[in-house]
């Protein structure tokens, strides 16, 4: 069973059509990236797919837990429960990280397991170090985000979704807002993520980054999925027109 | 932030000398004015009268929003026959010495009391012969002075009445007699003071015959006058201290008008002929004295601020009970106007706009008779400070749900998606995400707002509660000094000095920037 299953989704903005008809399946440990040119829907995908914006079409459903399906016939909504058992799977990394800005590093990290996950204080605490010492900020605990960098804010924001226990975790373009230097230490982390068989699902323009840490790239134009395979392939070796000339001017 | 903190300490102690300067200016300039305005006589162009707009016959405002009354017509006639233009300047009844000594009017001419203020003024003769009765609702059971026991009792500020009960030559029996009551009132206008006869938060009014008779006789059966009255008083026209020119003119056009017939005409013409009195034996005592000397006791600056005291205490608890109240009803306004049911956010617009589209002190009116004209309820006195509290937090609810709202709306939409994604419930968001960032957001608007308050308190007067502003205007009355108006300026600035300290302690101690 696929920890993530995506089916016909669809979704319009006005008369823009934005994700057409699209479809992925993530199973539990893989590593999937997608590629595809500005403007393709890749942030609206994982919108959709982590429920803050609403879908007008198709079925999500997370850990064989269906959360929406939405359908010519139908219109399904999981009752409360069932949503929140949908919600718990996964957890985003936001391109501008949307740190907390009256906590510190730790209190960003720790605060939602206390509050929503009724951790104790302590333990919450404790765990909230030994990420941030993971993600390579010890001793910044006690900053807050104005006081960081931006790489160190990605990392307290991925310290931040670890800090739920995801089975599956988004990233929107993790090392987008950052220069290429402190991109490298960023990927490092995914990568180690992927080595201990962390779920992920990456949007990413690294193509280098992509064909590295990936099981599988997904590639995405005008709302839908053009190619998608084993990085080797869709990378090294693409069979569509469009994958091929937007590789040329990465390149 | 360091460099910023040394200019504003710096700033704010160059404001304080500044404000120091100036009053000791305005004392100087207080002193030095008194006896300029002799020289400046035979030249006049215009005659400047003052008077109080609500007091018919007298002097009053009528039907088509002209100035009219018994003395407006008399100082026209004076004004025309010397070839002057007559200004009518309608004045604030606490303000009056203030205005004359300034000489921004040239007398006071307003059915204007002399009895115990002889010494005060240079006065003409007496031209009307008043005396001053009790006002009572026909039903009211009230039918002579002893009736008053355990009533509130309503005068205006400054007036004769006041005069009787409390000034310094009230008789005993006055001073018994009031006493017995409940409480003795003050309110700066007489038609507020029939809405609280009429609405029942005073059970009985004190004032000048003339002008409870036409009260009484243009408002119907409702109201009576008793027989037994407080005291006989003489009404004359007021001129600065020392200005004795200027009353020598007005006196003998007066004295002419007398003996060609047109003074009685006027009087008939506003149903006066009974109280008129200019020539009579025994009532020129006050113009005859003259060649004054006699100034107004100043008292002690001491004893100004130990009376002022009391009022700031008013001002402070105001001011404390407003902000209790009004910033969570602000909240709650303010999370109505960002609701989702159309009904709830439209009721907060209204609210919102209503509130801070009209008056305050309008608002502060309709609290307090509201419910006596829309519910028929009588209002007690004691509702009094309620109605200033609730009016008061009512309207500044709608300026702080306001401020609040734009701090809500300057939060990045990021921060509530982040909150959504971690699992966090609708509540946790507002309360532990958004909350303490809004907080750091208003800090500045919020200031500005609090110092206004402190400044409004002073609106409680138009609903005859004594605060510092009120107090202060009235001692400036009585003692005929520019003084207590510039102490309760200083009370003001001081406590607003102390509100933007505090806040700036707030706005430090919360340590984190909004990104
Ligand atoms: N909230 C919105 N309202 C209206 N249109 C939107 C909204 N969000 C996205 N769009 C439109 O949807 C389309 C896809 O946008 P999206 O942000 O998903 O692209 P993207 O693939 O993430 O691009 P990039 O690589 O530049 O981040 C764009 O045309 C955009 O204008
Ligand atoms: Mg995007």
């Amino acid at each position: 069973m696929p920890l993530l299953e995506l089916l016909n989704i669809k979704k319009s903005f006005g008369d823009n059509e934005v994700l057409k008809d699209i479809s992925l399946k993530v199973e539990s440990g893989e590593v999937v990236s997608i590629l595809g040119p500005s403007g393709s829907g890749k942030t609206t995908f994982l919108r959709c797919a982590t429920m803050l914006e609403s879908i007008d079409s198709g079925i999500i459903s997370y850990d064989g837990t269906c959360a929406y399906e939405i359908t010519e016939e139908k219109r399904y909504k999981a009752d409360a429960e069932n949503m929140k058992k949908a919600r718990e799977t996964y957890g985003l990394v936001f391109q501008n990280f949307n740190l907390f800005p009256h906590f510190d590093a730790l209190k960003n990290v720790a605060h939602a397991p206390e509050h929503v996950k009724n951790v104790s204080k302590e333990e919450a605490k404790k765990e909230a170090l030994s990420l941030l010492e993971k993600v390579g900020l010890k001793g910044k605990e006690n900053l807050y985000p104005y006081q960081l960098s931006g790489g160190q804010q990605q990392r307290v924001a991925i310290a931040r979704a670890l800090a739920m226990h995801p089975k599956i975790l988004f990233f929107d373009e993790p090392t987008s807002a950052l220069d290429p230097e402190i991109t490298a230490g960023i990927l490092s982390i995914l990568k180690e993520l992927a080595s201990e068989h962390m779920t992920m699902v990456i949007v990413t323009h690294e193509i280098d980054f992509a064909r590295k840490v990936s099981d599988r790239v997904v590639f995405m134009d005008e709302g839908l999925i053009v190619e998608e395979g084993a990085p080797e392939d869709v990378i090294d070796n693409p069979s569509n027109e469009r994958t091929r000339s937007f590789l040329n001017k990465l390149k | 932030m360091k460099n910023n903190d040394l200019t504003s300490k710096t700033f704010r102690f160059v404001i304080a000398i500044v404000f120091l300067v100036a009053i000791l200016v305005v004392i100087q300039i207080n002193y030095f004015h008194s006896d300029k305005d002799k020289k400046q006589a035979s030249k006049r162009t215009t005659f400047t009268v003052g008077f109080d707009a609500a007091f018919p016959p007298y002097g009053y405002k009528d039907e088509s929003g002209e100035y009219v009354g018994f003395d407006l017509d008399l100082a026209q006639e004076v004004a025309d026959r010397n070839g002057w233009k007559l200004v009518k300047q309608p004045i604030d009844w606490d303000s009056k010495d203030m205005e004359l000594k300034t000489g921004s009017i040239d007398c006071i001419w307003n059915g204007f009391t002399i009895n115990g203020r002889e010494n005060n003024y240079t006065w003409s003769k007496a031209y009307v012969d008043n005396s001053q009765v009790i006002v009572v609702k026909s039903d009211s059971g009230i039918e002579k002075k002893a009736d008053l026991k355990g009533k509130n009792v309503m005068v205006q500020t400054d007036s004769s009445a006041l005069e009787a009960f409390t000034g310094e030559d009230a008789d005993e029996e006055n001073k018994a007699l009031c006493k017995t009551f409940a409480e003795l009132q003050q309110v700066s206008d007489y038609n507020n003071a029939f809405l609280n006869l009429e609405s029942g938060s005073a059970d009985a009014l004190c004032m000048d015959i003339g002008v409870a008779s036409y009260e009484v006789e243009h408002r119907g059966d409702d109201y009576k006058i008793l027989d037994e009255r407080i005291s006989s008083e003489l009404y004359g026209i007021g001129f600065k201290l020392g200005n004795t020119g200027l009353r020598d003119e007005v006196q003998e056009t007066l004295d002419k008008m007398k003996n060609d017939g047109t003074f009685e005409k006027i009087a008939e013409k506003w149903e006066l002929s009974d109280f008129v009195c200019l020539g009579k034996p025994g009532t020129d005592e006050a113009y005859k004295k003259d060649k004054d000397e006699k100034k107004t006791s100043e008292s002690g600056m001491f004893d100004t601020v130990k009376e002022l005291a009391k009022g700031m205490l008013s001002s402070l608890l105001i001011f404390v009970f407003t902000l209790i109240f009004s910033m969570p009803l602000g909240l709650l306004v303010m999370a109505a106007r960002r609701s989702k049911f159309i009904i709830l956010s439209t009721i907060a617009k209204v609210y919102i706009s209503i509130l801070r589209g009209t008056p305050l002190m309008l608002q502060l009116l309709v609290v307090f008779f509201g419910p006596y004209y829309i519910f028929g309820m009588s209002v007690s006195s004691s509702y009094r400070f309620y109605a200033v509290i609730i009016g008061f937090s009512l309207n500044y609810a709608a300026y702080f749900a306001e401020i609040f709202r734009a701090g809500f709306d300057s939060i990045p939409a990021g921060q509530t998606e982040a909150a959504f994604i971690l699992g966090y419930t609708k509540t946790q968001t507002f309360w532990k995400i958004l909350f303490p960032q809004m907080v750091k957001r208003v800090i500045p608007p919020v200031t500005n707002e609090i110092i206004t308050l402190v400044k409004d308190t002073s609106l409680a007067f138009a609903l005859a509660y004594t605060e510092m502003f009120t107090l202060a205007k009235q001692i400036a009355a009585a003692q005929a000094s520019i003084l207590p108006l510039f102490a309760a300026g200083l009370f003001y600035y001081i406590f607003n000095f102390i509100v933007a300290f505090v806040m700036s302690r707030v706005e430090k101690s919360i340590k984190y920037n909004i990104m």
